[in-house]
């Protein structure tokens, strides 16, 4: 069939009420690119908040005692691993694997003459590049040295919160591996600034020996934190890793929090992604019922001339597929140039981030990110939408009788 | 066979608990190349009857039969198709497409009925030339005065070669020399192609080129006759000269 001719009236019949097309192409296209934005925003902030809590807290794969308790971040000989350093060079073994590093994790208190803090203390292994991502952090002082026996590095944010500065001691309270209290003086070597509020408000850098004579736990470590050239290979590092008495957890695990609240995050913007789709449906679905009051002669003469109900139809879903593609191309547009302002500049959330706790890593400010496949299936969705919405309008027309449509004449 | 057999047509229409009827056991017979009017005053039937013949409605009772094929009781989709092939249509208000230039309103019942590109092209510029349109075929109805308008709507309804063409009211918004101009065409044009001609009007001066009358009366036939122009009707003069477009079609 005459199906190019179809196309040209569609496309003639959309600029005949210029100013109507232009409203509701605008609304599509405004709708588009709120979709755009609102998902690029909630993805780069969710990407955002797992690829921190990867770099500062748990790396793509952990390999820990299988007695070993998160929560209580234990400290009993049982519950961690006994040749750490063994176990991270059996893992800095693997190509797959980047850097890894043992960790001794401690729950402290912070005090000075003034004030005082509950923090997390990482015994780390301060030449291993696992921590590459605090040492460039540090913004004030120098990052810690292996044989610094009473340095520590502390967040900026702790320090502002603390009143104190580089070079000012703190006194760090802890439970031992004994289960006894211990209490020690350090100085502050450095501040850093990650960036992530309840990160730089609540951890602490000491090295491991130090941390590990503190504790009492001799040469023991809570966990290897392995870092790995690509993500998607945790699987397999982990069954590598494996071995008798000990649990090997990968990033998918370790974040389990985070993807989870990710999951039912994504659903409410599911949820507010098919909003905007259908309010777009409604505006689509009014311009061309308006259109189709406006054509009824139109469509008698069609319809004498001996256009079949199907062809009407398709008539006017091609009218809504221009309009809604002309629509989308212009949203995809300005919803370009709204997620590259984001993704550059940000949207401003202030200190919400220390809300949520440790299982969410934010910063002040959520960054969106480009998401091409993401974006042209919003489109799709947005094209379908309203391709569904013209259904009615179009059924409308091909329905009309050739002799009630000749009456407008 | 006739181009268009009607035997006891029927039709009423109720509205809320109104009952007219619009056309009661009309039956009529029009044949190859005539060049037919239904004349009658207003309310007397003559749209209801073209819409009939034109299969655009159906009939309550009677058989309606179109070059010998019942047509009475078809789908809505049968008698699209059949109209796309069959019958050509001139309304009183042009009923153009206004998206489409006056080569396409007039290529649009090709396009329709799956005529190859060079078939169409040749056709539709023979029917633009022959109603004097050759020169204004890129032109968009609203470019287009109330006559050439209603030339390429005549031009339409014969491109797809129908056996019947249905005009109701051609000429009732024309002035005067534009309404002579089209019934000169129309006459021209059913002499050229041997396609049957049916219009409805209430002027004299229309009627007066019809060589068949059919006289309508509270939706019966009261009258049904031939005629021979009359001395001092439009189609006495001599429309050779200034008629626009004088081709013959070389499709005929």
């Amino acid at each position: 069939m005459a199906w190019r001719r179809l196309w040209v009236i569609g496309a003639r019949d959309l600029m005949r009420n210029r100013r109507r097309t232009a409203l509701s192409l605008i609304a599509v296209a405004l709708g588009m690119a709120l979709l755009m934005v609102l998902n690029g925003l909630v993805q780069g902030a969710l990407e955002d908040a797992l690829q921190y809590s990867i770099r500062y807290q748990t790396g793509h794969v952990q390999v820990r005692k299988d007695s070993y308790e998160e929560e209580k971040l234990s400290l009993k000989w049982k519950d961690l691993l006994e040749e750490p350093e063994a176990l991270a060079a059996r893992a800095q073994a693997l190509p797959e694997v980047k850097y890894a590093a043992p960790v001794l994790w401690l729950n402290g208190i912070v005090n000075t003459s003034d004030d005082s803090a509950g923090v997390r203390v990482f015994g780390i292994d301060v030449s291993s590049p696992v921590y590459q991502p605090i040492r460039d952090a540090t913004t004030a002082g120098a990052f810690l040295t292996a044989d610094d026996r009473n340095g520590i590095l502390i967040g900026k944010r702790l320090a502002d919160e603390l009143g104190v500065d580089v070079g000012r001691k703190i006194v760090l309270d802890i439970v031992d591996a004994s289960g006894r209290a211990q209490e020690s003086t350090f100085i502050i070597r450095g501040l850093f600034t990650t960036g992530l509020p309840f990160y730089d408000q609540n951890s602490i850098f000491l090295p491991i020996a130090k941390a590990q004579a503190f504790a009492g736990t001799g040469d023991r470590a809570s966990a290897v934190v392995v870092m790995l050239r690509h993500a998607d290979q945790a699987d397999k590092v982990t069954a590598a890793l494996q071995g008798p008495g000990l649990k090997v957890l990968t990033w998918k695990d370790l974040n389990a929090i985070l993807l989870a609240t990710a999951r039912v995050g994504l659903s409410f913007y599911y949820i507010l992604d098919l909003i905007v789709m259908l309010i777009v449906a409604v505006i689509i679905a009014n311009t061309l019922l308006m259109a189709v009051f406006e054509r009824v002669r139109e469509i008698g003469i069609l319809s004498a001339l001996g256009m079949r109900s199907a062809q009407i139809r398709i008539m006017f879903l091609l009218e809504a597929i221009l309009l809604g593609m002309a629509g989308i191309l212009a949203g995809a547009m300005v919803g370009s140039i709204g997620v590259a302002y984001l993704a550059h500049v940000g949207l401003a959330i202030g200190d919400v981030a220390t809300v949520g706790g440790g299982a969410y890593l934010m910063g002040t400010r959520m960054y969106a990110r480009f998401m091409p496949g993401l974006f042209a299936g919003l489109g799709a969705a947005t094209l379908f939408v309203v391709v569904l919405a013209a259904l009615y309008p179009a059924w409308f027309a091909s329905r009309l009788e050739p002799v009630e449509a000749l009456r407008a004449l | 066979m006739p181009v268009i057999r009607l035997e006891g047509v029927t039709k009423t229409y109720i509205t809320g608990e109104v009952t007219a009827t619009a056309l009661s056991q009309i039956t009529l017979d029009i044949e190859v190349g005539e060049f037919t009017a239904i004349v009658g005053p207003s309310g007397s039937g003559k749209t209801t009857l073209l819409q009939l013949m034109g299969c655009l409605d159906r009939p309550d009772s009677g058989v309606i039969q179109i070059n010998g094929r019942d047509v009475t009781r078809l789908e809505a989709d049968q008698r699209a198709d059949l109209r796309r092939e069959q019958i050509g249509f001139i309304f009183q208000f042009f009923a153009l497409i206004p998206v489409l230039s006056a080569y396409e309103n007039v290529e649009l019942p090709l396009l329709l009925n799956d005529v190859d590109a060079d078939e169409r092209r040749r056709r539709v510029t023979e029917l633009l030339d022959a109603v004097g349109l050759a020169d204004k075929a890129n032109r968009r109805p609203d470019q287009l005065s109330g006559g050439e308008q209603q030339r390429v709507a005549i031009a339409r309804a014969l491109a797809p070669r129908p056996s019947l063409v249905l005009a109701d009211e051609p000429t009732a918004n024309l002035d005067t020399e534009n309404g002579r101009q089209v019934m000169q065409i129309m006459q021209r044009l059913n002499e050229q192609t041997g396609t049957a001609f049916v219009f409805a009007t209430h002027d004299p001066r229309v009627v007066s080129f019809a060589r068949r009358v059919i006289r309508l009366r509270d939706g019966r036939v009261v009258d049904d006759g031939v005629q021979v122009p009359e001395a001092t009707s439009w189609a006495a003069d001599d429309y050779g000269m200034d008629s626009p477009g004088s081709c013959s079609l070389s499709f005929c």
